[in-house]
Parts: structure tokens; C-alpha cells; sequence
């Protein structure tokens, strides 16, 4: 079966969002990589890349939770589906095979 | 929240507008989350950069929502809701029927008067374009002064056409045309008086556009006595019979003229109209080689995209050459001379397509009376502004009655109409009412269009079959009208608030519809009122200045007198019928002689000198009369006596007026002076020597456009027509005995008169009908300026019903609230005044500065327009005003 292709940031993306469960939206997903990740990551390269996942079929949206500090807009939350969760494993079961097949030495040099 | 943590509005605003549909609630609200955030975290500085920065990134301008919407709002010209806008618009038609009326009417009004001066205005700037080489035919005209005196004339010397064709090669062709004056042709028994006969150049065909029916253009008029005939005209004489090679006869002179060619017709937009045009090779005169004489209207057929100035430049060489040594024959003084005495001759060009309106010509001595490129303007301001009142009204109306709609704007934007949709629908609603105007006002252009061809003396024609693209440019008239009107009411409306609507009824509105709509409403009305107001002033002048030109003192008496025409047929019995009419107990006197003032009869000039004074040759105006003409036509002398038939040596007597012996600097002192006439072809002792031995009061007899010129008179048996000057009441009677006598004489002249009066008239034709037609213009715009009026006034006295109750209630009097409600109005209409005043001055100023006798304009004219303007508003909104000062308090009260 062909494989679903994830780039690195949309790996990011969709553990983040997995991680939130039900309180990913723009704002926090961008919090959370930021904070987990340490690095400083643009809203609007988050926003698009959700967008993306969403029209891939990785993650499913639904509206709701307006806040006051929002303008009385409402969030747009985002959940991770079955075939999001299928691409996730296929990607982890990739990486876990290439760990596997590193000689023992390289091993040792790169975890050393 | 405190503005400071507020983000920049631009790029919220941005957002808005160019961010992906489908997102941006979310997005926005995200960006206005994680601001707070970093306000919080990184300063509001750092955070004002970022939230911008991601703003622009999420700039999606070319994006389209791409979710499928729940309910899909139904296609502005689905048939649905086309059906629901008909449905609406009719009803909404048939509730407000006086509104409906009003407004149709007034457009419909507007629309017609648009479409008739359209027309106008078409016709009058397609003259002579119907010709295939318009832009390439010249004509050469002749312009100079003398003495002080311009001449501008139409027509050349015989032998220019031939001199430039030969001298340049850029006149590819040229052809002439010349006068044959009314002339009697007869074909067997069939005789008839032809009045528009011409003669041309075979060359004729070559430069203006003239299909032959039959006959063959490249022949017909090559050789001497042929003639081309309208196909009407062949019909006349031959009836069905081949008129080819058929002969018509000229008895008077003898003469036989043998048919060569039909042409259809001349088109109405043609500056010349012939029925019947004769070969130029009939005339002997045609190639005389004689530089004085200016008798042939002569056109040049140029290159095209040939400037003609370039030509026109090389114009004075022709002059020098062939004119200097004609004139210096005739006068004895040299072109050189002459130029430095002040005077000049000279040819110049006019485009053929300028003669009909920017001719700047003296009239008299054109073919047909030109038309005036001031009236295209006057009229075509006309048009648009009375478009512009129609539409005004239509705006005033829509918005005025806005109260009405409010109601359904709000359900309907509350069921969720866009403001778009609804912008459609107002003006589907405005097509709607501009087609039923549009349908009305062709009917009604159908209707008045005899009276205004009557009225400017066209023969217009609303033709959708001949002309096909009327019906498209009547269709695309009425969009642009019905956007025009409705575009205003269509935004106004659509713009109101729902839930202030709904919730607050009239009061919502009226801040709605508050101050700057009064304010824009009550300046239409100034537009309205000054547009009319300015054509009330024109009318009151133009009606004026023609009352002034009855009046005017003509230095002759133009009453009662009678004309008979074409009496120079009568030969020897001329005088026996003047001498029968003379003794008529009826008649007070009569003369012979064919120069009238005032008419057509009066084309005379004659180039004379003071004696041993060379320097002063000029040209005077020429009346040939007898002994009985100053008494008969109540000319008085200011000197010196009157020709008398027992004195022999009045034959070398004359009689000027006073200004020409001002101009020779005689004052009082002209009696005894010597006149010469130097003799044509330069022979001095030719020359004929005049003895003045009268002073005639200076009498106007041309038209009061122009000051009077000097002028002699001699005495001289001529004929032409006969002026009685009657004493009866039984004019008919005298007809009709005089008319006997004429059939006496066996004469095939038929028996013609006229009256001195209404010859008089019809000089002034054109500014009777330009008169005419601005009344009728102003009337227009009043009617249609005062439906506005009506309206406007209905719906104010509606919107303050509970006002005028409170008032009634607290003790107002009828007249209180009938002059709180007219005052207004008031204001408007003055404003108008006191704007109209000073344009109609200046226009009507123009327009005077034609007349060397005029009126001046004064103030009680504007007060006039004022006092009848300010009169009509008061009684048009005193109607309704009256209607809602009786109005029972208890009822307008009653419903709260």
C-alpha cells in the first residue's frame, strides 16, 4: 500500500494537535510548538499548514468557542482522523525501521 | 478593553477584505487571541509587528469560499425573483397612484422632450453629410470691407471655379451653382411655376452625391438648355411618360430646355433643395471673365485629409491677379490703394459640412437660410436639463417615499437579502417605471411631432423601420435614464439598518433619511427652479424684443398696405392698372416697383462716389422708385422735395437717406451735392453724375439685426410689384375687383398679393419661432418642476401629520400652519431666483447682441420670473398644505 507522505512541520503539526486532543486550535497549537519545540514558528505558517492537513484529510475542523478576547469569534477546532492517525504510524513505523537498521556503532556514535 | 491593546486597525481591516472567505472568522479571531498573547509576552510593539507580519502572510485576494452554503441565496435574476420584484413593483405602483403618476408623467415628460430635441439636434448636424465627399468639398466664399462696410458673401465671381482648377492641382474638381429665380415651365397644357430652379456645372454629379433615377450622370447637363428634374416633378408634367428627352418651355423667354436626368429627390439636410436644375452651360454669363460680379456658388472637390487652409493661403495670389486689375478698371485705383484706404477683398473656404451652422455669411446672399449653431446649443441644454428635472423628480419621489418601503427593506434584509440584492431590486423597480415613461413618451413624441415640426419648420421623423438603430439607442437610453434616476433611491434605500426599522419605525427612519436628505432634496428643487426660472426670463425677453420689433418705428408705414406681385408680366398695362388703382375710391395711392423694405425685394447695392472725391466709393443700398412710392408708403423727407413726374430732370436727381449723408459728412448741408456712379468698365466718360435733391428719414429697411446702411434712391421706371395703400375695411372686396381687372389684362402671370405687415412678420420668422419653442420649453419644465413639487409637499404634509396636530391642538390657526408648511418651499424657489437671474442675463444678453435695435433687459423681467415662479410653488404646495392644516387634530392624534 502506498504510503501517506508527512513533511517534518506537518508531522509537528499533527502530534501537537494529537497532544491537545480537544483544545487544538490556531492559537494553542502554535503555543504548544513553540513551547515544546522551542522554536518560534509564525502563526500564519501554522494556520496554512493546518489548512493543508484538513484538505489531505488528517484533521477534521468543526467551529465553536467564542471568546470575548476573540471579538466574539469563534475557534476552529481541529482533531485528528483515522487516516491522520494511520499517516502518523506509517511515519513513526518508518523512522523506527531506519533506527533498527543502523549498524550497532553508528548507533552508539550518534546516541552516545 | 483598553485601546492600547487594540492591533492596527489596517491590517484587520485587510484582513477582512482580502483574507479567505471560508477562514476568516476563525483566522481573525486566532490573530486577535494570540495578540493579547504577545502584547502580553513581548511588548506591544513586538506584537503590533507580528500581528501585522501574519495578517499579510494570510492575504489570500484571489481566494474563493469554497464551502457549498446551506442555503444558497436564490440568483438575482432568477425567474422567482424577478416575478417577486415585478409583483412588488406593482403593487408598490398601484398603493402610491398619484406618486406613480407623478413620476411617470414627469419622466415620461422629460423623456420626450429629450428624444424631440435629439432629434433636432441630429438632423441639424447631419446637413450636407449625407454627401460621400463631405469632408473634402470646399466652398470659396468672398469676404471684405469697404468703406466700413463688412461683406461676407457666399457666392464668387464666374471664372474662380476655372482659375483655381487650372492654377492647383489640389482641386481635383469644381463645380458652380447659380440662381434661375422662380421660373414658369410648361409642358403641353401642363404649366407650372418651378421656385426652386438652379443652375450647375456638369461637374455637379462629380461633387456632391445626386443618384440619377434616370440619365446618365457623367452627361446630363453637359450641354446648353438641359435639365435635371425631381422625380416628383417629373410626375407633375409627364405623369407616367419616360421624361427623357421630353422638352419644357420657358415662354417668357422663349427658351426650350430638353430633360436629361431624374434625380429622386435633394435630402432634407442639404443646405440647397432643387426641383428642377439646368445645365450652366445655358448661360452666357457663366464664362465671362468678369471680376465684379459675384454670382456663382462654387465648390472645390479637395484630397482627402487635405487641410484646406493650406489651400486657402494661396488664395490672395488669385486676388491680385485677376481682381486688383479689374477693380483699378472700374475705380481707378489700384488693389495696393484701395487696401490702404482700410478696404479688402478677399476669397476665402468654408468646409461644406459648416454651412448649414457655422456659416458666418450675411444670410441674404446664401441659397437657403442657414441654421445657427447657438440654437443646436440652446436646445441641447434644453434636452439635458429637462432629462436631469425628469430624473430629479423620479429621485425626489423614490427617496421622499422611502418611509414606506422601510418596513420591507428590514424584513427583507432581516430574511437575508444582501444589500446588493437589493440594490438590484430597486432597480429592477426604476427599469420598470423608466420603460412605462419611456413607452409613454414615444407615444407622445408621435403625437406632438407635427406641432414641432411646425413650430422649427423640419420634417423629422420618428422612423424605427427607416432608421433601425432608433430602437436600440431608445433601449440603451432608457437603461442609462433608469440608472441614472435610480441609482440614488436604489443605494438609499437598500442602506437602512434593519433592526432600527424594525424595531423603531418611523423614527429610525427619519434619522435615516434625516438632514443631508432634506438638504440634497431641497437643492434638486433649486436645480428644478432654476432651470425654469432661467427659461421664463429668456421667454419674457425673446417675447419682448419681438414686441419691440412690432412696434418699433420703422420710418414708413407698414399697414394696410397691399402688394401685388409679379406685375412687371403686365408690360404697358403695369402702369394703366397702377394709374386704375390710384383712382379707386379705396385707395389712398399706389406705386410701381420692385424694391420693398423689409422683403425679398430688396437686394440692391450700387458702388457710388462723392463727386471729385474717389477716396469715399461706396457701397449703397439701391431703391428704384417712382413719384407716388415715399407717399404711398408714408415716408417723410428731411429735406428737399420728392420726385416729381413733371420735372424732366429728375432722372438725374436722387434721394439718400440721413445716414448716408452723414457718411459722406454732409450733415444738413446734402442738398445740390453730386453723386457719381463710375461707369462699369472703366470708361470715365461714362460715368453718370447724380444731383441729390432729397433727404429721406431714415426708414429700416432691412432687418432690424442690422443698422440702417446708407442708401439711395432714383427715380426710375422699373416694375415688379405694385404697393397700394388701401383706406377700406373691405379688403376682400378690393381683392377681389382688383383681381378682375388682372384676368382683364390677358396675362398668363397668375394673380399674387401680399401685406406689407406680414412680409414684415416673416423676417422675423426665426426668432417667432425660437419664442415659440422656449415658451413651450419653459412651460414643460415648470410642469414638470411643479410635479416634483406636489410630490415633495404631499409627502413633507405626511411625515409631520402628528406635528400639525399637536399645533391644531395648542391653538395654530389654518393660516399658522398653511404658511409654516408653504415657507419651505419657499426658500428654495428664491435661491433659484437669485441663481437664474444673472445666467439668463448673460444668455439673453447673447442672444440680443444679434439686433443692432434692441431692448434693454430689465429688472421687472426677473421680478416677473421671480413673482410667477415663487406664485406657482405657493399654489402647488398650498393644495396639500391647505389638505393637512383641516385635517381633524383628533385623527392625526388619534393612533399612536
Amino acid at each position: 500500500m502506498k504510503r501517506a507522505f508527512l513533511g517534518e512541520f506537518e508531522e509537528v503539526v499533527m502530534l501537537t494537535v494529537a497532544i491537545l486532543d480537544e483544545e487544538a486550535y490556531g492559537v494553542t497549537v502554535t503555543q504548544e510548538i513553540e513551547q515544546k519545540t522551542g522554536r518560534s514558528v509564525g502563526f500564519s505558517t501554522v494556520h496554512t499548514t493546518l489548512q493543508r492537513l484538513e484538505e489531505k484529510g488528517f484533521l477534521a475542523s468543526r467551529m465553536g468557542g467564542a471568546t470575548a478576547e476573540r471579538g466574539g469569534r469563534r475557534k476552529r477546532f481541529f482533531t485528528v482522523t483515522a487516516a491522520g492517525r494511520k499517516a502518523l504510524r506509517d511515519v513513526k513505523q518508518v523512522r523506527e525501521e531506519l533506527w533498527r537498521s543502523l549498524p550497532p556503532q553508528t548507533l552508539q556514535l550518534i546516541t552516545g | 478593553m483598553p485601546n492600547a491593546t487594540k492591533p492596527p486597525h489596517w491590517a484587520t481591516q485587510l484582513l477582512t477584505w482580502w483574507g479567505h472567505p471560508d477562514t476568516r472568522e476563525d483566522v481573525q479571531g486566532d490573530l486577535l487571541e494570540l495578540y493579547h498573547y504577545w502584547v502580553r509576552t513581548v511588548g506591544k510593539r513586538r506584537a503590533d509587528w507580528r500581528y501585522c507580519l501574519n495578517a499579510l502572510r494570510l492575504l489570500r485576494p484571489l481566494a474563493k469560499s469554497k464551502q457549498a452554503r446551506e442555503y444558497p441565496p436564490p440568483f438575482l435574476l432568477s425567474p422567482d425573483m424577478l416575478r417577486n420584484y415585478f409583483t412588488i413593483a406593482w403593487r408598490n405602483l398601484n398603493r402610491n397612484r398619484a406618486f406613480s403618476a407623478i413620476n411617470i408623467v414627469g419622466l415620461s415628460i422629460g423623456l420626450a422632450t429629450c428624444i424631440l430635441i435629439s432629434l433636432f439636434v441630429f438632423d441639424e448636424l447631419s446637413y450636407d453629410r449625407y454627401n460621400e465627399k463631405a469632408d473634402r468639398i470646399v466652398r470659396v466664399v468672398f469676404k471684405g470691407t469697404m468703406n466700413g462696410e463688412k461683406m461676407r458673401e457666399a457666392n464668387v465671381m464666374p471664372l474662380v471655379a476655372k482659375t483655381l482648377e487650372s492654377t492647383f492641382p489640389e482641386v481635383q474638381a469644381t463645380t458652380r451653382i447659380r440662381s434661375g429665380e422662380a421660373t414658369r415651365f410648361a409642358y403641353g397644357d401642363n404649366e407650372f411655376k418651378e421656385e426652386r430652379f438652379y443652375f450647375a456645372d456638369s461637374t455637379f454629379f462629380q461633387v456632391f452625391t445626386l443618384p440619377l433615377i434616370k440619365g446618365d450622370t457623367r452627361t446630363a447637363l453637359s450641354q446648353p438648355n438641359t435639365l435635371v428634374i425631381s422625380s416628383a416633378t417629373a410626375q407633375k408634367y409627364f405623369g407616367n411618360d419616360d421624361p427623357i428627352g421630353k422638352v419644357l418651355t420657358v415662354k417668357a423667354r422663349q427658351t426650350n430646355y430638353t430633360v436629361t436626368g431624374v434625380f429622386a429627390e435633394v435630402p432634407t439636410n442639404s443646405h440647397v433643395h432643387f426641383d428642377v436644375l439646368g445645365s450652366m452651360a445655358t448661360l452666357p454669363e457663366a464664362n465671362q471673365a468678369n471680376w465684379l460680379i459675384s454670382n456663382f456658388f462654387t465648390y472645390l472637390l479637395l484630397p482627402e485629409g487635405y487641410d484646406y487652409h493650406k489651400l486657402e493661403a494661396k488664395l490672395p495670389r488669385i486676388v491680385d491677379t485677376y481682381m486688383g486689375p479689374a477693380l483699378k478698371q472700374m475705380t481707378g485705383i489700384s488693389l495696393a490703394q484701395f487696401r490702404e484706404q482700410g478696404n479688402d477683398v478677399g476669397l476665402f473656404l468654408q468646409p461644406m459640412t459648416d454651412i448649414h451652422l457655422h456659416s458666418d455669411l450675411k444670410p441674404e446672399t446664401e441659397l437657403e437660410p442657414g441654421g445657427d449653431v447657438r440654437y443646436v446649443y440652446i436646445f441641447g441644454a434644453i434636452a439635458v436639463f429637462m432629462l436631469l428635472l425628469a430624473c430629479i423628480n423620479f429621485m425626489n419621489l423614490s427617496t421622499a417615499g422611502a418611509s414606506k418601503r422601510a418596513k420591507e427593506v428590514g424584513i427583507r434584509k432581516a430574511l437575508g437579502s444582501e444589500k446588493g440584492k437589493l440594490v438590484g431590486q430597486f432597480l429592477v423597480e426604476s427599469m420598470l417605471l423608466t420603460g412605462l415613461a419611456l413607452t409613454l413618451a414615444v407615444g407622445l413624441v408621435y403625437l406632438v411631432l407635427p406641432l414641432f415640426n411646425e413650430l422649427s419648420g423640419k420634417a423629422l421623423r420618428l422612423d424605427m423601420v427607416q432608421t433601425p438603430w432608433i430602437l436600440p439607442a431608445l433601449l440603451g437610453f432608457g437603461l442609462v435614464v433608469s440608472l441614472l434616476a435610480g441609482s440614488y433611491p436604489a443605494f438609499f434605500l437598500s442602506s437602512f439598518n434593519p433592526i432600527a426599522i424594525l424595531k423603531g419605525g418611523a423614527n429610525a427612519l427619519r434619522v435615516a433619511n434625516g438632514r443631508t436628505s432634506i438638504g440634497l432634496r431641497s437643492s434638486l428643487v433649486v436645480v428644478q427652479f432654476f432651470v425654469s426660472i432661467s427659461l421664463m426670463i429668456g421667454t419674457t425677453v425673446v417675447y419682448r424684443q419681438l414686441s419691440y420689433i412690432q412696434d418699433i418705428k420703422l420710418g414708413y408705414d407698414k399697414e394696410q398696405v397691399l402688394i401685388l406681385e409679379g406685375t412687371s408680366a403686365l408690360g404697358k398695362n403695369e402702369a394703366v392698372l397702377r394709374q386704375q388703382l390710384a383712382q379707386d375710391a379705396r385707395v389712398v395711392n399706389a406705386s410701381v416697383s420692385a424694391f420693398l423694405p423689409n422683403t425679398r425685394y430688396n437686394v440692391g447695392l450700387v458702388s457710388m462716389q462723392p463727386e471729385g472725391n474717389a477716396r469715399q466709393l461706396t457701397r449703397l443700398a439701391l431703391f428704384g422708385i417712382d413719384d407716388q412710392y415715399l407717399p404711398t408708403l408714408g415716408m417723410k423727407l428731411a429735406a428737399g422735395r420728392n420726385f416729381s413726374a413733371a420735372n424732366q430732370t429728375d432722372g438725374f436727381g436722387v434721394i439718400i437717406n440721413e445716414t448716408a449723408a452723414r457718411h459722406f459728412g454732409w450733415g444738413n448741408q446734402a442738398l445740390g451735392r453730386k453723386l457719381l456712379l463710375p461707369s462699369i468698365n472703366g470708361q470715365r466718360d461714362t460715368d453718370r453724375t447724380y444731383e441729390v435733391i432729397g433727404v429721406v428719414r431714415d426708414f429700416h429697411f432691412r432687418s432690424l439685426h442690422e443698422r440702417i446702411a446708407p442708401m439711395v434712391m432714383f427715380n426710375s421706371t422699373n416694375s415688379g410689384c405694385i404697393l397700394v395703400k388701401t383706406r377700406t375695411k373691405d379688403v376682400a372686396g378690393l381683392l377681389a375687383s382688383v383681381q378682375e381687372r388682372w384676368t382683364g389684362f390677358n396675362t398668363d402671370e397668375p394673380f399674387r398679393y401680399g401685406f406689407m405687415d406680414e412680409k414684415y412678420q416673416s423676417m422675423y420668422e426665426a426668432e417667432v419661432k425660437t419664442g415659440r419653442i422656449l415658451s413651450l420649453f419653459a412651460g414643460l419644465t415648470i410642469f414638470v418642476a411643479c410635479l416634483g413639487l406636489f410630490g415633495l409637499a404631499t409627502f413633507s404634509a405626511e411625515q409631520r401629520t402628528k406635528e400639525i396636530g399637536v399645533r391644531k391642538v395648542l391653538g395654530a390657526s389654518v393660516t399658522n400652519i398653511v404658511a409654516l408648511l408653504s415657507t419651505d418651499f419657499l426658500k428654495p424657489v428664491l435661491i433659484a431666483l437669485i441663481l437664474a437671474s444673472p445666467v439668463a442675463w448673460y444668455a439673453m444678453n447673447r442672444w440680443l447682441r444679434g439686433f443692432a435695435y434692441k431692448i434693454d433687459i430689465e429688472w421687472w423681467m426677473f421680478a416677473l420670473a421671480g413673482i410667477a415662479a415663487i406664485g406657482i410653488a405657493l399654489l402647488t404646495v398650498s393644495f396639500q398644505s391647505i389638505k393637512a392644516a383641516l385635517m381633524n387634530p383628533v385623527k392625526s392624534l388619534r393612533s399612536e
